[in-house]
């Protein structure tokens, strides 16, 4: 009997490579890919998912605590936060500048100037600035994030459809990248990419975040609109090609079977190693769809997570 | 094919304040254009009505029978107005629609029976609407079932494989596509079919809603479509309908459409060589092909890419 033949796929498509940092910063390079994730035998990986932890610009005053406990005296500033994310293995930092949010703050843009140089004197890691979701906030703060950090490539989001001429102008003044986020939808997700490039934005400046559920509250439709973004890059399609962010500690602390310490059933086990396993699941199941980048909060699913990259990228 | 006029809906303004301030001038005017454009029915569309149905109807009927003859298409969801409708119509109606809820068809079938109606049959169950061609086709079975069981001629039954937007539900259009197809080759006896065209464009942006319309009608007919509800007023869509009805090859755009119909009617996959891609015109249909064939992303600027 002639030996079996495994059957390959033949992508004729290729992920986008994205470039943070630089000039000065630590460089890191996403994307690249000429195969779906983690298999090896239909193309290759140049560079693998990488991890993201979380920062805020203020103290969250509404994390639970054993993610609190965490992170300890460390989240009073987000430059002793982002310190201590590299030593917890982050490969990028990821600012949230929560208090730009009318409702939680409502600071501006030299609030937005000062956390974003903090933290970019901190460390040497490639940075992701993320503003408040509110479009008017976030054009303040992300405008004002991108020239403080002119020349060193961080990522900026959201950029979404309402606002999206002002952030790819900043981007294109600034030398940044931006992360265009969409709600779970995929026509939206290409059609914003298109809107980017129309204007002027290289498609090797864009990261897309397609926006996901955590386990258990939708996360299988996010994972569909990933696979079919990234099937169609490989396909051939340029504008889907852009390597994808999730946005993942977000969604998951959000949700009781990681919030809650009281008032869940006994069977559910230890609160905290359930929080870290809900953490963890839903990135890795995002890492199976095509995520680039997961942006992570607890140090031990950091840990977890960037143990399975490492399995899944050895080459069998 | 059968064109039946879709403009009589509650959704447009106008139709709306004419049916409540019964403005029959309005109702005559919209009936007549889309006869003179080309429709051979007309659907009127009144929504649910739950407290006047019947009279809205009735009033329909009366005031479009009053100014054409063309055969009428009876489009909701309330069965009292159904009735009242068809008890007016002069020619054979058509009921739009039931599903294969029990309960509708419990509804529809008997009145499609004693009224000697058409009826369409949407491929859509009280659990929801399945992607596969396979499953709309089950679906239809257990109308035809159904149908078989009311006592209504297998003859009277429109096949309508609901066409889904393509922002946002880009799977479906092959499957409805496939299950057309199959509804003839299949089912037996084969089963006539009927589609509302304008729902695959439903949500897309204005500029591509009529080259969405038309391209996807020319596939549909290729895969043996019988009848669509559709715009009549759109000059081009009924160019297309006339280039595939008398085979007019006698310029590019209608030798494409000609050889996207050809191709769907043999089953063979479309060849986008024969396009002339610096023709605006040719390169905007084969780029719609791509898309309603779900080999693109759909996205509202696609037609720019």
């Amino acid at each position: 009997m002639p030996p079996l033949e495994i059957p390959r796929e033949k992508w004729i498509g290729r992920v986008n490579e994205v470039t943070l940092g630089g000039n000065g910063r630590r460089e890191i390079k996403i994307g690249g890919e000429s195969t779906l994730p983690f298999l090896h035998f239909d193309g290759s990986i140049p560079n693998r998912p990488v991890v993201a932890i979380e920062v805020q610009d203020r103290e969250p005053l509404d994390w639970p605590p054993h993610l609190v406990s965490a992170w300890g005296e460390a989240l009073r500033h987000p430059q002793t936060w982002a310190k201590k994310a590299v030593e917890f293995g982050a490969d990028i930092i990821v600012l949230r500048l929560r208090s730009a949010h009318p409702e939680e703050g409502d600071t501006g843009a030299s609030e937005a100037r000062e956390s974003v140089d903090r933290v970019l004197s901190a460390v040497d890691l490639p940075i992701i600035v993320l503003g408040p979701e509110v479009t008017e906030k976030d054009n303040e703060v992300l405008v004002a994030a991108a020239e403080v950090a002119r020349g060193q490539r961080i990522g900026l989001g959201n950029c979404v459809e309402k606002n999206y001429r002002t952030i790819a102008a900043s981007c294109m003044a600034n030398g940044h990248i931006a992360i265009a986020s969409t709600p779970i939808e995929i026509n939206i997700a290409k059609q914003l990419n298109i809107l980017l490039c129309d204007i002027g934005l290289k498609p090797d400046t864009i990261i897309m975040d397609p926006t996901t559920g955590a386990l258990g509250y939708g996360i299988e439709y996010t994972c569909s609109v990933m696979e079919r973004l990234r099937l169609a890059a490989l396909g051939g399609e340029s504008m889907t090609a852009m390597p994808m962010l999730s946005d993942v500690g977000n969604e998951v602390w959000r949700q009781k079977e990681a919030r809650f310490t009281e008032g869940v059933p006994p069977s559910w086990g230890d609160h905290l190693e359930r929080s870290i396993i809900w953490e963890e699941m839903t990135a890795t199941t995002l890492l199976g769809a095509g995520a680039d980048i997961v942006v992570l909060r607890h140090p031990r699913s950091v840990e977890i997570v960037k143990g399975t990259i490492e399995k899944l990228m050895v080459r069998v | 094919m059968i064109i039946i006029g879709e403009c009589i809906h509650v959704i447009s303004r106008g139709v709306r304040e004419a049916i409540e301030k019964r403005d029959k001038g309005f109702i005559r005017d919209m009936a007549l254009g889309q006869v003179e454009s080309g429709a051979q029915m007309l659907d009127l569309n009144i929504g649910p009505q739950r407290k006047t149905g019947p009279e809205v109807m009735g009033w329909m009927v009366d005031t479009i029978q009053e100014v054409t003859d063309a055969p009428l298409s009876l489009d909701t969801t309330n069965a009292a107005a159904i009735e009242a409708g068809l008890k007016l119509c002069r020619r054979k109606a058509m009921i739009n629609s039931t599903t294969a809820a029990p309960e509708r068809l419990a509804q529809a079938m008997p009145l499609a029976a004693r009224y000697d109606a058409n009826i369409i049959a949407l491929t859509m169950r009280e659990t929801g609407l399945p992607v596969s061609a396979d499953a709309r086709i089950e679906i239809a079975a257990d109308e035809l079932a159904s149908a078989a069981e009311y006592g209504v001629p297998l003859d009277n039954i429109y096949f309508d494989p609901l066409v889904m937007t393509v922002n946002g539900c880009q799977e479906h259009a092959p499957e409805v596509i496939k299950a057309t197809r199959a509804s003839k080759e299949v089912l037996d006896p084969s089963l006539k079919t009927i589609c509302g065209l304008s729902n695959i464009s439903n949500g897309a942006l204005r500029q591509a809603r009529p080259i969405l319309n038309r391209v996807f009608l020319v596939m549909m007919l290729g895969a043996g479509l019988d009848s669509a509800i559709l715009d009549p007023f759109d000059g081009e869509l009924m160019e297309a309908i006339r280039i595939i009805g008398n085979r007019d090859d006698s310029t590019p755009l209608g030798r494409l459409y000609l050889a996207l119909y050809d191709s769907y009617a043999s089953e063979e996959e479309f060849d986008p060589h024969i396009a002339d891609m610096s023709d605006p015109e040719q390169s905007d249909v084969i780029k719609t092909i791509r898309v309603l064939e779900n080999k693109t992303i759909y996205a509202h600027s696609y037609l720019g890419l």
